[in-house]
């Protein structure tokens, strides 16, 4: 964002962006389909002629957005990483893509996911699996694994993601980059192709931490569109200035801080002890019902996704069956379309809505939420919780596909603030042999503001900011 | 032997504006295929609800009327099933198990049988609200043979009330009526137009003495709820005469041959997933949406409405004829506020104009068909006063207002009296001879006479009763003046 400063002109940092997308992008796969750079040029000339003019621009004039391919976009097919909808072309924009065209934002593209965002490395994606730029063997986390990389590799500014159970924060880790996880509610979901409704959160990513709030608080704030939305303020983050460390105080949540690789646990208390060091008070809290929190969350998002995914049957979208009666029709459309990690969180989900397990299993699983609900607002009244991220290092590709209990389990500290609606950050505090890692802030309902001031406190005791791979 | 119905009323809120979920309209009604959509009633990817409120508004209302326990809060869930015209593949509905949460619950309909005036009873166990699904449209051959089937979305969405009474009704008659009350109880409310194609659905489970019930779906019309009845009460009454046992089955109700057929048997239980929408979180109903329905529902009381009437001394009959036709009603209120007899005007409008209507072929529902309030104040001004007896009123002037309810009085009123009078004396002084006929008892002389004074007269309407009591009356007081 250094032309905003007048460091670096807009026309120039477009083309800056497309030569990082040039040498990267075929390698990486971050994006499932790219904009006209054609386009993008007389977007960003229009737009340079009218901050040279010293009219007045939208905050993020000049800014590359990609957006994972589950939101809608009427300029740019959505695909959600699926077969099922290649090629689909929504008839309208989601909430926050307006918002940020409105913004003079430009989008550079749709980054790739996990088929339907279900997966947490990026490979499971019908347009094939992107890769980690910090190493290119290892994957980049996902669900938002495309918007990650774009960021890591200078293939954008700032990035949309979405977060069903850590899909934003999850790849915010593997790749040094920030992601926000936003309080559920605040940022309107219209528009985005759904997973897991009552869990999932546009997120707002990007290579700092400002730059995230900034990215927040264009796309925050309450949507008539969207019955689950607060009916709140746009947020503003962007201005809130970083905390003072002696008026911080910080929960270490037992179950949320072990469990993980010994160099990602010790990364994980250095920057605590740094904090300490700062002023900052540390304290200990326990959250016994996250030992259930990842098998309710699964439940939970597989039933809700089994409903979500029963309307691609052959009728509106692109992938055809070719059957001979509409039963048959249906059928087959379901086989070719979907890859096998949504047909088997299909069958997950229907299992769990049946009559006669429902209560066993989808109707627990929403009783294990409300206490973790309950839990993690008692404790985040009066701090915030510092949580790991991943209990792995970016694993390499294939590695983990083949034990699906073993990629779920990837997913055991984020899980948390899906089920609790609250809002989480994750940024990069270390590297490993080349290999970042990152920390978790959750915080109290609609307090990403405080979240925001703790993450910049951070970045400057880390220097992790704006850093880009290669 | 005793017969058990219960029924499930698919109601569409066609007047509540707006979709459920979405701005598109609520009466679809005339349009092009495929064009009252929109990425929410089309469930495209994405596209999210949003609960009009005019809709629970109404619904909530219909609570009240019949009195129904109100939630404290309402939750909406998906239901499951598989069919091309369900764009989502789910309906958003209010299942109860599932943990939905229903408008109402624990009401009572209190309904007329007009024609014995007896009040009867039946317990409404839930009102749900939820959504239309589009409708899809077979070529020759129907469901089974058509080769293709085409589906307009353009009702997909549309708000329907979905009305479960308990199993108290004991006779077809009955349901008839209780349906017949129920949806005019709706229209008053302003909850929907019954008149309009498609707009209610009725599903009725009946058993005979405590036998195994049977659903019969897909009746569409106030009279075939009737015949349906009947003729599947006799059907089973058949069976069971015959030794056999009554099945517990659906079957379908074909309204153009006048009997109820199985549907397919399913071979595997129903499974619909249900569970709550979480796109929709719980509505809380307050205490302000209440008091904004019960305004909508104490206006759509017809027992009191009908009381009300009754209150004048009005006929019974009278008063159900004008409130079951709710122009009638509004026009009978604005005439009686503005000084008319009440009697009369009842009279009028239950009678003479209703049944002049129908006469002519013209719906009596629709309000234009009516004449302002002032015609039928005039008009029953006329009567009290004598000027024209009540039967000219009915049988000249009321069938040309029917024909123009807009005409203006005075061009219909025929010559007062006091100009016949004129006519009478000429004709009388003219047709001597005719007049000693009269005298010496040739009564058809009358009919001669009458005849003379309406070519007099003219093309002008007068009532050939009124000339020959003109007659009658001058012949008898003496003879014409020379």
């Amino acid at each position: 964002m250094d032309f905003r400063e007048g460091i670096e002109d807009p026309v120039e940092h477009v083309f800056n962006v497309f030569e990082a997308i040039r040498r990267w992008e075929a390698r990486v796969n971050a994006y499932i389909s790219l904009e006209s750079p054609d386009l993008i040029v007389e977007e960003v000339e229009r737009i340079a002629r009218g901050i040279n003019a010293g009219e007045k621009v939208g905050k993020l004039a000049g800014l590359l957005v990609s957006v994972k391919d589950n939101i809608c976009t009427s300029f740019l097919p959505t695909t959600a990483g699926s077969r099922m909808l290649d090629p689909y072309i929504p008839p309208y924009d989601a909430t926050v893509v307006k918002r940020l065209l409105e913004e003079d934002a430009i989008v550079v593209g749709k980054a790739n996911l996990d088929e339907f965002a279900m997966g947490s490395t990026t490979e499971l994606s019908a347009f094939g699996p992107t890769r980690n730029p910090w190493d290119l063997e290892r994957v980049p986390g996902g669900s938002s694994g495309g918007s990650a990389a774009s960021l890591a590799y200078g293939g954008s500014d700032l990035s949309l993601g979405s977060d069903t159970g850590g899909s934003a924060r999850l790849p915010a880790a593997y790749t040094a980059t920030v992601g926000l996880k936003p309080t559920y509610g605040l940022v309107s979901r219209y528009g985005l192709i759904p997973y897991g409704n009552s869990l999932e959160q546009i997120s707002p990513m990007a290579r700092s931490v400002r730059d995230v709030a900034l990215l927040l608080d264009v796309i925050g704030g309450w949507d008539p569109l969207d019955a689950t939305s607060l009916r709140v303020d746009k947020p503003r983050t962007f201005t809130t200035s970083k905390a003072d460390p002696s008026k911080v105080t910080v929960c270490v949540v037992k179950e949320l801080s072990e469990g993980a690789e010994d160099v990602i646990e010790r990364a994980y208390w250095r920057i605590l002890k740094k904090l300490e060091s700062e002023g900052v008070e540390l304290r200990e809290e326990k959250l016994p019902v996250a030992s259930k929190a990842l098998p309710a969350y699964y439940t939970i998002a597989f039933a809700e996704a089994a409903s979500n995914l029963a309307r691609y049957d052959g009728v509106f979208y692109p992938t055809k069956g070719g059957g001979s009666t509409w039963e048959e029709e249906v059928e087959l459309a379901r086989m070719k379309g979907f890859g096998r990690e949504v047909k088997k969180r299909i069958l997950m989900g229907v299992y769990a809505l049946s009559e006669g397990y429902r209560d066993e299993y989808y109707i627990a699983a929403t009783k294990v939420r409300r206490v973790v609900r309950d839990e993690v607002s008692r404790i985040s009244r009066s701090c915030i919780i510092a949580s790991q991220v991943s209990p792995i290092l970016p694993p390499r590709l294939g590695e983990r596909l083949d034990d699906p209990l073993k990629l779920y389990a990837m997913d055991v500290y984020t899980v948390i603030a899906n089920l609790a609606g609250a809002p989480a950050l994750v940024q990069p505090i270390e590297f490993y042999n080349g290999l970042p890692i990152g920390i978790q802030w959750i915080g109290k309902p609609l307090g990403e503001g405080e979240l925001v001031s703790l993450g910049l406190l951070v970045e400057e005791l880390t220097g992790l900011a704006g850093v880009v791979a290669g | 032997m005793k017969v058990t119905i219960g029924l499930e009323i698919h109601v569409q809120m066609s007047e509540a504006g707006s979709k459920l979920f979405c701005n598109c309209k609520a009466d679809y009604r005339g349009l092009n295929v495929n064009t009252n959509v929109c990425p929410v009633c089309l469930g495209l990817p994405g596209a999210l609800p949003v609960v009009s409120r005019r809709s629970v508004e109404l619904a909530l209302a219909t609570s009240l009327a019949l009195k129904c326990e109100i939630p404290k809060f309402i939750v909406f869930t998906r239901k499951h099933y598989f069919y091309p015209d369900l764009p989502k593949n789910y309906q958003i509905s209010m299942i109860e198990r599932a943990g939905g949460v229903p408008i109402c619950r624990n009401g009572v309909i209190s309904f007329l049988d007009p024609s014995r005036w007896e009040w009867k009873s039946c317990r409404i166990r839930r009102v749900n609200i939820e959504e239309d699904p589009g409708r899809t449209v077979y070529e020759e051959g129907g469901i089974t043979g058509s080769p293709y089937a085409l589906v307009d979305y353009n009702r997909s969405g549309v708000p329907l009330l979905e009305i479960v009474t308990e199993p108290d009704i004991e006779t077809p008659r009955d349901a008839r009526l209780l349906v017949e009350y129920l949806l005019l109880t709706l229209e008053y409310l302003g909850v929907t137009n019954p008149r309009l194609e498609g707009v209610f659905r009725v599903d009725a489970n009946v058993s005979l003495d405590g036998g195994e019930r049977v659903e019969v779906k897909n009746i569409g019309s106030i009279a075939d709820v009737e015949k349906a009845l009947n003729y599947e009460i006799l059907r089973q009454s058949k069976i069971r005469e015959a030794g056999g046992v009554i099945e517990r089955e659906t079957r379908h109700w074909d309204p153009v041959r006048g009997v109820t057929r199985p549907l397919r048997h399913k071979e595997y239980e129903e499974e619909y997933l249900y569970f709550p929408d979480p796109d929709l979180p719980p509505i809380a109903i307050t205490e302000e949406m209440v008091k904004g329905a019960l305004k909508i529902a104490v206006e759509a009381d017809l027992q009191a409405l009908l009381s009300e009437l009754l209150k004048h001394n009005i006929p019974p009959e009278h008063a159900w004829s004008i409130v079951s036709t709710k122009p009638a009603l509004d026009l009978f209120k604005k005439v009686v506020s503005l000084g008319g007899d009440p009697q009369v005007v009842a009279r009028m409008l239950a009678v003479d104009y209703k049944g002049e209507l129908r006469e002519q072929g013209k719906d009596p529902y629709d309000p234009s068909n009516w004449p302002p309030p002032d015609t039928i104040l005039e008009l029953s001004k006329l009567t009290l006063t004598g000027v024209y007896p009540y039967d000219t009123i009915k049988g000249l002037i009321i069938p040309n207002l029917v024909s123009n309810p807009l005409a203006r009085l005075e061009t219909l009123i025929p010559e007062k009296a006091g100009d016949l009078d004129l006519v009478v004396e000429e004709v009388l002084r003219e047709e001597v001879k005719a007049v000693k006929d009269y005298l010496e008892g040739k009564t058809q002389a009358l009919n001669y006479l009458v005849g003379r004074v309406i070519k007099k007269i003219g093309r002008k309407a007068v009532d050939p009763r009124i000339i020959r009591g003109l007659l009658e009356k001058r012949i008898k007081a003496g003879a014409p003046r020379t």
